[in-house]
């Protein structure tokens, strides 16, 4: 039995479904991602885990102890929440002693723990100040070590850099993925962004209307989607309209590929833009290689790649070449490659 | 920029209209104040301190302030423990009767203060609902004076000024996040701790303002101690009124109207510091 297990949780508001069945597995100190769609229910999940909002349905066991009925203040859960939630009328100690104080801890054993804790998010010399007076990053900080201090069970972060400019949340990213390797505290990360999930998760775990629909690690998930929503939702996907002929190959853009076609049904292919490469019209390919052909609509340079787009007899592609190569004019004509394996057929969502 | 150079000709019209009916009778006010009582009891047109000096020797415009300040301490201190939870309630509920709620809250403020009291001497009378009540249950044998006194002046006042106090606290608790509760608990904070250590302290702006409010409006009260305290309670406001009216001593009046006047606007100052300090 994993350290943290959520199994078949259930979460109704009123005639809708807000966490349908879902279940996870979570090791002691592995850090998981929640990756979803705003609504997709995952938030709901986490403020299960915190005991904020009681399951319909399902258990929540920690270390083999049942929790799922246990009140909030019980669960020794450190929650950061996505407004950082710091209170406004203490000051920045104050804010991150409030768990030690709560736990009936002696004042110099909670001084020395503050200032551990503050020195840990290098904010050494701030605990005088108040939350308003701190830039989003500090706050954010604050947040993370006042969640850190009382020794949570599992450390649950709500979207928490979703308030931070592009540039600070990097630094942040990098920055709660290594304090949580070198405490080794068991997490689960809610966010929408995917790099976020990427960067900062051993697994992640794709939701989707209230369900996981994959759960894997980054390269599984980037790699193997294995759901249409998986494949649309994370990273860039180009969806091809496609065919099937009697051999059962992949019809694309007028021509048979060496893609085997799903049996039935209306399908697209999916393929990621920077698997694609462009080559000349005349240059030939052969073995496991998709080609189609088509003339460039226009380049557009957006700094670490250049985006082309082509069409051709079945529609439009982009491509993402790395910058750097010369990109080919507009209008050219071009054949358009990519490896066979890198192609994923995905049946057309039922209108 | 020309539209803030311009902002204060909104205050024109409001500012032209206290003017002409506040301002000036204040002044006017103040003007009496300086006036003296000729021997016939008619108003003898003086610049002089006579009248203010032996109102503010005589023992029974003290009695009136105490009365007044311990009357509206009272009415406050009550309605602030009925309307601090009804307004936490209000401010919290995701009932879609929420909007209702909230009217019925406030309803008596669309009530005339005189069918108000009207109302009260039904209940709290002799033979009003409380009385007979009380005496059919067995728990009485003959009725308690609830009205007509200071209890009657204290209940009526209370309820009188809490509308006002719930709409203060409503708009006052705007630093009120319930993240911040669920963020206390999740540290390990009990409902009720989470209460005493974040809840309570955020709304204490709130509590200053709503109770400051309360107080002003039961210190300034006429009809309340007048008709629930049945000519046995005298208060600052009545008082003002005998004098000018029954009495019609004008000078002694305009001495007690600015006298209290600037009780209140003391309070008030005190007051709005207070919350002021608290938001910092």
């Amino acid at each position: 039995m994993s350290y943290l297990e959520l199994a078949g949780l259930q979460k109704r508001y009123g005639g809708s479904v807000a966490v349908d069945d879902v279940s996870l597995s979570v090791e002691k100190g592995e850090s998981v991602a929640l990756l979803g769609p705003s609504g997709c229910g995952k938030t709901t999940t986490l403020r299960m885990l915190a005991g904020l909002i009681q399951p319909d349905r399902g258990t929540i066991r920690v270390d083999d102890v049942e929790i799922t009925r246990l009140a909030a203040h019980k669960r020794n859960m450190g929650y950061v929440f996505q407004s950082y939630a710091l209170f406004p009328h203490l000051t920045v100690s104050r804010n991150v002693a409030f768990g030690l104080e709560e736990r009936g801890i002696g004042k110099a054993e909670i001084a020395r723990q503050v200032e551990e804790g503050l020195a840990l998010v290098r904010l050494d010399g701030l605990g005088g100040r108040r939350p308003r007076e701190l830039s989003g990053g500090q706050q954010q900080r604050v947040a993370l070590a006042r969640a850190l201090v009382i020794h949570p069970s599992v450390l649950l972060l709500d979207e928490s850099l979703s308030n931070l400019d592009a540039k600070l949340r990097d630094t942040m990213r990098h920055e709660i993925r290594s304090i949580q390797r070198s405490l080794g505290i068991t997490t689960l990360f809610v966010t929408h962004d995917q790099v976020e999930a990427l960067t900062m998760c051993d697994r992640i775990a794709v939701m989707n209307r209230g369900r996981i629909a994959q759960i894997g690690t980054a390269e599984d998930i980037y790699e193997r989607p294995a759901t249409r929503f998986v494949a649309e939702f994370v990273g860039r996907a180009n969806a091809l309209p496609a065919t099937r002929d009697t051999e059962g190959k992949v019809v694309l853009w007028g021509a048979a590929h060496p893609v085997a076609a799903p049996p039935q049904g209306a399908f697209d292919l999916f393929v990621r833009p920077q698997r694609m490469r462009i080559v000349s019209a005349s240059e030939p390919t052969g073995g496991e290689t998709v080609r189609v052909t088509g003339r460039v609509l226009r380049s557009v340079f957006v700094g670490d790649h250049v985006e082309v787009l082509v069409e051709g007899a079945g529609g439009q592609l982009a491509v993402e070449m790395p910058s750097g190569t010369t990109a080919p004019t507009e209008g050219a004509e071009v054949a358009v490659i990519w490896q066979a394996k890198d192609s994923l057929p995905f049946a057309c969502e039922a209108a | 920029m020309t539209g803030s150079r311009r902002l204060p000709l909104l205050l024109l019209p409001a500012g032209i209209f206290v003017l002409a009916v506040y301002v000036w009778p204040t002044l006017l006010l103040l003007r009496n104040a300086f006036n003296e009582v000729g021997p016939t009891g008619a108003m003898v047109e003086a610049w002089s301190l006579k009248t203010a000096t032996e109102t503010f020797a005589d023992g029974f415009t003290i009695e009136l302030t105490l009365n007044s300040l311990q009357l509206s301490l009272s009415a406050t201190a009550i309605a602030l423990a009925l309307s601090y939870p009804l307004s936490l309630f209000l401010f919290r509920t995701d009932s879609r009767f929420r909007g209702l709620l909230a009217v019925i809250a406030i309803l008596p403020m669309l009530i005339s203060g005189v069918v108000r009291v009207f109302g009260w001497l039904a209940i709290l009378g002799d033979r009003g609902l409380v009385n007979t009540l009380l005496q059919s249950l067995g728990l009485i044998s003959a009725p308690i004076k609830l009205v007509f006194n200071w209890t009657g002046v204290t209940i009526g006042l209370a309820e009188s000024i809490m509308p006002y106090m719930i709409l203060a606290l409503l708009a006052g608790f705007g630093q009120l996040d319930r993240t911040l509760e669920e963020a206390s608990r999740s540290l390990g904070a009990s409902p009720l701790r989470t209460f005493w250590r974040v809840t309570l302290p955020l709304s204490l702006p709130a509590i200053v303002l709503a109770a400051g409010l309360g107080f002003v409006l039961s210190m300034s009260a006429y009809i309340t101690p007048k008709l629930l305290g049945g000519g046995r309670v005298f208060v600052l406001a009545t008082e003002i009124f005998e004098q000018a009216t029954t009495n019609t001593n004008w000078p002694v009046a305009a001495v007690l109207a600015i006298y209290t006047l600037g009780l209140l606007l003391l309070l008030l100052v005190v007051s709005n510091l207070l919350a002021r300090g608290l938001k910092r």
